[in-house]
């Protein structure tokens, strides 16, 4: 009885401590949903392209909470600048993280400045650091130390109305030191400053969206119900970065929401109803909007619930490397990532208390793979590591974009492991094959991935070969029908005469 | 023999719309047995379309075929039309019975089978650039049937052209307003079959 009772310990206590050498089965769930939009615009679920890897707080920086943090920056040289709004100061680390400087003031011409709720901060190659002092209607270049240079005041121009607060909130400097300013309650588009800091004009206005049924409805108003009625002016950008050709991405969430849901309905290639353009030096949107839907966020819009209506994009960053780019949604907490044809690579974030969630993100950016996301309300940075999931897709699109098309094309097989439900690994596949003159195949992913326009394409290919390969049967096939339907003839005219012949005959009996 | 002859006036009447459509109701050339099996036809037509046609211009969801839709979205709008145009022409002097009308628009309808069958096989062997004549064949159907239901009314009915594409476009308005009673019905319905199962309900839980 006791031994028997021991024996049951020592086999309950060899159990135990299997399970607990063994790794713990079950990893912390992801604390979102990652997916994509397919063809007919359902949700695809997907692997993480990206997981939270770490939160950052004040604290871990040795410099007290950030309070309200407004904007995130990452220099070429890896460096991160944080704009603490809140406490008035640009916290700057290195890429490890390691505090590098903290610049919470400044002399200016010997008087002590500071920033009064900035919003925007922008570093150029040199270092230099531009700030969008906001409230104090102003832009602040500081050196790489953090000394004063020079403030940019309001610009002064004819065109700009006297009543106008000046109240910039983001700002780029492009290589040519030109200065691209956000403002607040400025809807024509961007303010365009010489290096001096001199207005020279606006640039990048949205064409504004003309709506035949609102144009009847004001046609019919008196003039005091008009003047209530919402004007047809260009949307208000909210957000810009500057890619590495020097082209300007924009965001703007004051778009009417019917009109995002017509542009994702007509799969439309219109910049009118985009959240998201690249400018040129014109002016002029430049985006390719070449994915099955227009890069707007999410395409199932919520109508009801707390949480409702298209994503509110308040930032874009670019992976110049990747030639991609992401836009933040800050409704849902979501990042959405394209490649340079529009088409959808991957989603994740959410709003949430969980580890990784955000509580009102505003700010984002690339640190080399590595996704920053900047929390206004809990004064934390998010960093999201990318997955073997999601290296393989950038991968892919990078191997496509330097023409790479067959080792892409491994890449793609590779996401197909992982993902087999991913159309656009189907057509990278596909597209492969088409140069590889591999037709038949080809329209077999173009078919999976449901890309009609491509499939055409090696369709015609594809019908000449077969033509080709068979022609000898064609023709054959073509003279025996002719030769059938000639003989036919000739049965049925000869049936005919002889039924009259035997009538005639029988008419001569009688 | 005469519903197969009946059948084939059919290809006579649609080459032939204002002799054809006479002679299908003062000749007894047509018969409701054809008109049917013409909309049976059609149906099938357009499962087969749905279905069949070339990925290249088939903008369908596959997950989304559902066949009784397929079936009531031919039929609904057929006998909405007739029984509106039935409706509206019979106030407005027109000489066709129900049974003409039904015969008239079946008939009429026959273009779209004729064309739209073969486009399937075709559709599968053209690229994205030919399918101009793709679409240019669907709409010749298209236009070619509203053609002949036009002048199938204005025969049927023996009414000026003007007049038949007037009681047509009251039998359109017709149609919706048919819709919108039936709609009317059945949340009525609901609203009172909920009504008096609150009242079971309130019941069953005093007693």
């Amino acid at each position: 009885m006791n031994a028997k009772l021991i024996h049951c310990l020592v086999l309950a206590l060899i159990i135990a401590g299997c399970f607990a050498c063994l790794p713990p089965a079950v990893q912390a769930r992801l604390p979102y949903h990652s997916y994509t939009y397919d063809y007919w615009g359902d949700v695809v679920y997907s692997p993480a392209a990206y997981l939270p890897n770490r939160i950052i707080t004040g604290e871990d920086l040795g410099i007290g909470d950030l309070r309200t943090p407004t904007d995130i920056f990452i220099g070429k040289d890896g460096k991160i600048y944080i704009l603490d709004a809140g406490n008035g100061r640009i916290v700057v680390t290195n890429d490890r993280w390691e505090l590098v400087r903290v610049i919470d003031g400044f002399e200016n011409n010997g008087v002590p400045d500071g920033f009064n709720n900035p919003s925007g901060i922008f570093v150029t190659e040199e270092g230099h650091i531009y700030v969008a002092d906001t409230d104090n209607n102003r832009l602040v270049e500081l050196d790489p130390a953090g000394n004063f240079l020079r403030e940019i005041g309001p610009p002064e121009s004819d065109i700009i109305q006297e009543s106008f607060i000046y109240q910039p909130t983001k700002l780029v400097v492009d290589r040519a030191g030109r200065i691209y300013v956000v403002a607040r309650h400025m809807n024509q588009g961007l303010i365009e400053l010489t290096p001096d800091g001199l207005f020279r004009s606006y640039m990048g206005a949205t064409r504004v969206a003309w709506n035949p049924v609102d144009y009847f409805w004001k046609m019919i108003a008196t003039r005091e119900q008009r003047e209530r009625m919402a004007l047809f002016v260009p949307t208000e950008y909210n957000n810009l970065c500057i890619d590495e050709e020097g082209f300007i991405y924009v965001t703007t969430s004051a778009l009417n929401e019917w009109d995002i849901q017509r542009a994702i309905g007509a799969r439309s290639e219109d910049d009118r109803y985009a959240p998201v353009r690249r400018l040129n030096l014109m002016g002029d949107d430049i985006l390719r909007r070449r994915g099955y839907f227009p890069p707007v966020g999410d395409i199932l819009i919520a109508r009801k619930g707390s949480v409702r209506g298209p994503s509110m994009l308040v930032d874009v960053a670019v992976d110049d490397e990747f030639r991609i780019y992401s836009v933040l949604d800050r409704r849902r907490g979501r990042i959405f990532t394209y490649d340079s044809e529009g088409n959808l690579l991957y989603i994740f974030g959410a709003i949430g208390e969980r580890f990784g969630n955000f509580r009102n993100p505003v700010a984002f950016d690339y640190l080399g793979d590595n996704i920053l996301v900047l929390d206004y309300e809990a004064g934390t940075v998010t960093e999201f590591a990318v997955t073997a999931y999601g290296r393989l897709i950038r991968e892919a699109v990078r191997l496509h974009f330097i023409g790479k098309y067959n080792e892409a094309a491994a890449c793609w097989e590779e996401v197909l492991l992982q993902n087999a439900n991913f159309e656009m690994a189907y057509v990278g596949i596909g597209r492969a094959l088409l140069r590889q003159e591999k037709y038949e195949e080809a329209l077999k992913n173009f078919k999976l991935g449901n890309h009609r326009k491509y499939y055409s394409r090696a369709f015609y290919y594809h019908r000449r070969e077969v033509i080709g390969r068979n022609f000898g049967l064609i023709v054959g096939v073509l003279v025996a029908f002719v030769l059938a339907l000639y003989v036919i003839g000739r049965v049925r005219e000869k049936g005919r005469k002889s039924a009259y012949g035997e009538y005639q005959s029988e008419v001569e009996e009688i | 023999m005469k519903y197969l002859d009946s059948l084939k006036f059919s290809l006579y009447a649609i080459f032939h719309p204002f002799k054809g459509f006479w002679d299908l109701k003062h000749e007894k050339r047509g018969s409701i047995s054809a008109a049917l099996t013409f909309l049976v036809l059609l149906i099938v037509t357009y499962i087969l379309r749905r279905q069949y046609t070339g990925f290249i211009f088939n903008e369908n969801d596959p997950k989304e075929l559902n066949v009784f839709i397929e079936i009531i979205s031919v039929l609904l709008p057929f006998f909405l039309w007739t029984t509106a145009n039935w409706a509206i022409t019979t106030l407005m002097e027109g000489e066709g019975s129900y049974r003409d009308i039904v015969i008239a628009t079946a008939y009429a309808l026959v273009p779209l089978i004729l064309i739209n069958l073969p486009l399937i096989p075709f559709s599968r062997i053209i690229n994205m650039e030919e399918g101009a004549f793709y679409f240019f064949f669907t709409s010749v159907s298209v236009l070619w049937s509203g053609v002949l239901i036009l002048a199938g009314l204005s025969v049927t009915h023996q009414y000026t052209m003007g007049k038949s594409v007037f009681t047509s476009l009251l039998s359109v308005v017709g149609m919706g307003l048919m819709i919108f009673i039936g709609l009317l019905v059945f949340s009525l319905l609901q609203q009172m079959i909920s009504f008096v199962y609150t009242i079971y309900r309130e019941i069953a839980f005093r007693l």
